[in-house]
């Protein structure tokens, strides 16, 4: 067995080969930025699969920790002078080196459950929210922080008692004349955490004439199954959620999850060799660039964005525009434009180390005296909720959408 | 290694900072250069001065060569550890500890990323000119010890002219102090010079006094197209007699141009054979003088000019000489940069000689770099699994060497000598250097414990 991984990280040589060793990665790795150790950044983990397949390196199954030891935030493919696919590299090698190591009994079945067993961890929801409100002490509005300390120190969001899907699932019909339909693909933090998000969102579209598909269920963009090297489970939520949206019949996917879209129209695609028939896109650019939204907001809050790693990064000045014009504020621009250090579960795995990476961006919101930051992620806003909370900050995380919702949409 | 000397080794850096297992020593097995990867026994990554002099001692009491790393951004193999031993990282050594306005000085340690400590002097409305291109990974000991350069030293110079003081460990582990804060300094040897391109030979620089200089005022930026290469590289000439020194005068031949253009649809001159990329900068009235000359002697030679309007169309210009590397390093598995260098005048010549070694030799090479400052870097696409092609790009590099040499230029203008370049070495300096370096170094280093074997010694 141990011939066959060395030969299907072999396979990965094509893809290896084109890193040339600059060290460009070195500069945007969020966790290089920490520690200075090359094993935590690409060009390492690169040359430690290069390693093993090149006969240089003997024990193939202790090459997994390092591997797995990253954020998946992609900003190394992204500045790759050589364009170097890290992010391909990494999901294929986790995947072949599971053979070796395989994944503990319990991360295995919380995976199986979270990924094929939605409705039951559903069911589960209102037994998480109510654990949450007994256990823990509310710091501000739908923040808190848990007594024992089950995340490990963190503020955090309340898991609600009834899901995104459970109220909106199924077609919400758009107010007044019907424009088109589309499919709102929500992310399981939208479904289970941040519901108010789903809520602006759809109650939003329907309010400028857009028809909705909710999925009843939501099933997971299998991201995190990919990110702990379980590339078939990956595989079968993209193809389970592609037959969902393939059997509607809408022109958009919307989402409000950067990361979702990444997995199922970037990574799904490359993996499964199946993309959705429609377009996805982030809601923001959906407002903008299809709808050509009249969303006119004078709030005059001291603003901000944290742009999160996997959003269409062609679409940052949009967002900037939407923010800065549409809703009124008084932006600038953070001079911190790192990672926040979430990454799904990374940070389950190494919560201190995530931490530690979006300190230095709470800092910086806290000392300029924000108001508000806005990221059109969810993962990113409990990351920095958390973050600013233990800052002592005053500032607010949102969506952009929600505020137009608040104030206009839910009035009208 | 023995488990009693790893012990001393976490003892003194703490078992967080220290690894000796196969797969951690496996990261520091290279470099940016294309030399062969060889692991350390041993990686430690001090948090303070004394935990480095520590480091030091053992090494020397235990014979245990000791190389210093920075970013491992060297493209000479410069950092790559030979023949094992302890690899010492300075990333840990990351503060910035003072920006003095007045006196216009810096003192940094030396794990300090290169472009964090140039944002930090410009958030004091100052500039520190050297910019190589790893400079966004690059450390300033490393930048030291290379003595790195990078687009603007044709008028600002390199590394070595910003270097004002030294502290850095012998490998006794004494603290040698050299050079301060005063522009003018005559203490002793000059140390900060003999620490300047020392490549971790002659002990371990801890900190740095770097020179900072105020902003130019104003600035020009354009971009020449010529059809032909060699009449690019005769302005480069012209421009220099004509008494102006640009801030940065960068070519790109016709094979760069038609990579960077298909890469990345900038809209450059993919007919042109070459281009120049000029900036000046300094007073207002100088620069606007200045760039209307230059623009004279561009046309005069064939040129067609192009100047920036304001910094978007600057920034436009400059992306596609950023982009030459990274477009060229996409074509094939392969790169290898060199960076063979001639007294400007002689850029028409080593252009030439280029282009006829990549015909002798059948080889894909494209040729970009700095020519204000004679410093080209022909860039070699390869496959290292092709042995045949191999062996040709081998004897190509020779001959580049040779040549450059030829035309009174040196093997290396700004990536050091390391282990790539060691057998080139005497035929540049002969043998009496050899033995002089030699010497100096077998004085402070009598067990050859410091980054053994590098060039050559």
């Amino acid at each position: 067995m141990y011939d066959d991984v060395v030969k299907e990280l072999k396979e990965l040589e094509e893809l290896v080969l084109k890193c040339m060793k600059c060290g460009t990665c070195h500069a945007d790795c969020p966790l290089y930025n920490q520690d200075g150790k090359e094993q935590s950044v690409a060009r390492g983990k690169i040359a430690l699969i290069q390693s093993v397949y090149e006969g240089r390196l003997e024990d193939a199954g202790k090459i997994l920790k390092h591997i797995d030891y990253c954020v998946l935030c992609g900003r190394c493919k992204q500045s790759c002078p050589s364009g170097v696919k890290t992010d391909e590299i990494f999901l294929k090698a986790k995947s072949v080196l599971r053979k070796i190591e395989k994944m503990k009994g319990w991360q295995k079945f919380v995976l199986s459950i979270a990924m094929e067993k939605p409705e039951l961890l559903a069911k589960m929801a209102p037994l998480m929210h109510m654990g949450l409100k007994f256990g823990s002490k509310k710091i501000k509005d739908d923040v808190f922080k848990p007594i024992i300390p089950i995340a490990g120190g963190r503020n955090v969001v309340s898991v609600k008692s009834k899901t995104f899907a459970d109220t909106y699932g199924g077609l919400n019909k758009a107010k007044g004349e019907e424009k088109m339909t589309v499919i709102f693909y929500p992310g399981c933090a939208a479904n289970m955490i941040y519901t108010s998000w789903g809520e602006a969102i759809v109650e939003t579209l329907n309010y400028f004439g857009v028809s909705v598909y909710v999925p009843e269920v939501n099933h997971c963009c299998g991201i995190p199954a990919a990110t702990m090297g379980e590339l078939d489970l990956f595989k079968k939520m993209v193809n389970k959620n592609i037959d969902y949206f393939d059997s509607l019949d809408a022109k958009y996917i919307v989402t409000c999850c950067p990361t979702c879209q990444y997995g199922l129209n970037e990574m799904g695609p490359k993996q499964t060799g199946r993309s959705p028939e429609q377009e996805m896109m982030d809601v923001v650019v959906f407002l903008e660039e299809v709808l050509h939204a009249d969303i006119k907001l004078e709030t005059g809050e001291k603003t901000t964005i944290h742009f999160p790693c996997h959003y269409d990064r062609s679409k940052d000045s949009l967002l900037e525009s939407f923010v800065k014009d549409n809703l009124g504020t008084d932006y600038t621009k953070l001079k911190n434009q790192s990672c926040c250090g979430f990454g799904g579960t990374f940070s389950l795995k190494h919560y201190g180390k995530s931490s530690d990476i979006s300190t230095s961006k709470a800092e910086e919101i806290s000392t300029k005296g924000f108001q508000r930051v806005y990221t059109p992620c969810p993962g990113c806003a409990m990351q920095l909720t958390d973050a600013l909370a233990k800052e002592g900050s005053e500032a607010d995380v949102s969506h952009p959408v929600q505020l137009f919702y608040e104030s206009v949409v839910k009035k009208s | 290694m023995s488990a009693a000397i790893n012990g001393k080794f976490k003892e003194i850096v703490g078992s967080d900072n220290f690894w000796d297992e196969p797969a951690d020593l496996m990261c520091y097995s290279y470099d940016s250069a294309f030399e062969k990867p060889v692991p350390p026994d041993m990686v430690v990554k001090p948090s303070d001065y004394d935990q480095v002099q520590k480091v030091i001692q053992l090494c020397r009491d235990a014979d245990i060569p000791l190389i210093t790393r920075g970013a491992g951004t060297n493209l000479s193999g410069g950092t790559v550890p030979v023949s094992g031993g302890c690899v010492m990282l300075t990333t840990g050594l990351n503060k910035i500890l003072e920006v003095n306005t007045e006196d216009l000085y810096a003192v940094t340690q030396s794990g300090v990323v290169t472009a964090k400590f140039a944002e930090h002097i410009s958030d004091h409305g100052l500039l520190y000119p050297p910019d190589p291109g790893s400079m966004k990974m690059s450390t300033m000991g490393g930048n030291v010890a290379e003595n790195a350069g990078g687009l603007r030293a044709l008028k600002y110079g390199v590394t070595s002219d910003y270097l004002m003081g030294v502290k850095f460990f012998d490998m006794d582990g004494n603290l040698v102090i050299g050079g301060g804060r005063t522009v003018k300094l005559v203490t002793g040897y000059n140390l900060p010079g003999l620490m300047v391109s020392s490549e971790g030979m002659l002990g371990v620089m801890v900190e740095l006094i770097m020179k900072i200089v105020p902003v130019p005022e104003a600035k020009k930026s354009m971009l020449v197209s010529f059809g032909d290469v060699i009449k690019a590289s005769e302005t480069v000439s012209k421009i220099i007699q004509a008494k102006i020194l640009p801030a940065t005068l960068e070519l790109m031949d016709n094979f760069t141009i038609k990579t960077v253009e298909e890469a990345t649809n900038i809209g450059l001159p993919v007919d042109a054979d070459a281009l120049l990329l000029i900036e000046v900068d300094g007073h207002p009235e100088a620069v606007e003088d200045e760039y209307r000359k230059v623009i004279d002697i561009c046309e005069s030679l064939g040129g067609s000019v192009k100047v920036a309007e304001n910094e978007q169309e600057r920034d436009a210009l400059w992306e596609a000489r950023r982009k030459s590397l990274s477009s060229l390093a996409r074509l094939r598995p392969t790169l290898i940069l060199e960076d063979a260098t001639v007294p400007r005048s002689r850029i028409p010549e080593m252009m030439q000689a280029v282009q006829n070694i990549r015909k002798k030799y059948d080889l894909t090479i494209g040729t970009f770099g700095h020519a204000g400052d004679g410093n080209l870097h022909p860039t070699i696409l390869t496959d290292k699994r092709d042995e045949q092609e191999m062996a040709r790009v081998e004897k190509a590099i020779d001959e580049i060497f040779e040549t450059a040499l030829k035309l009174d230029g040196t093997i290396s203008g700004e990536h050091g000598i390391g282990s790539a370049k060691a057998k080139y070495l005497e035929s540049e300096l002969g043998k009496g250097s050899l033995i002089f370096m030699d010497k100096l170094k077998k004085g402070l280093d009598p067990k050859g414990l410091l980054n053994p074997h590098k060039m050559g010694l």
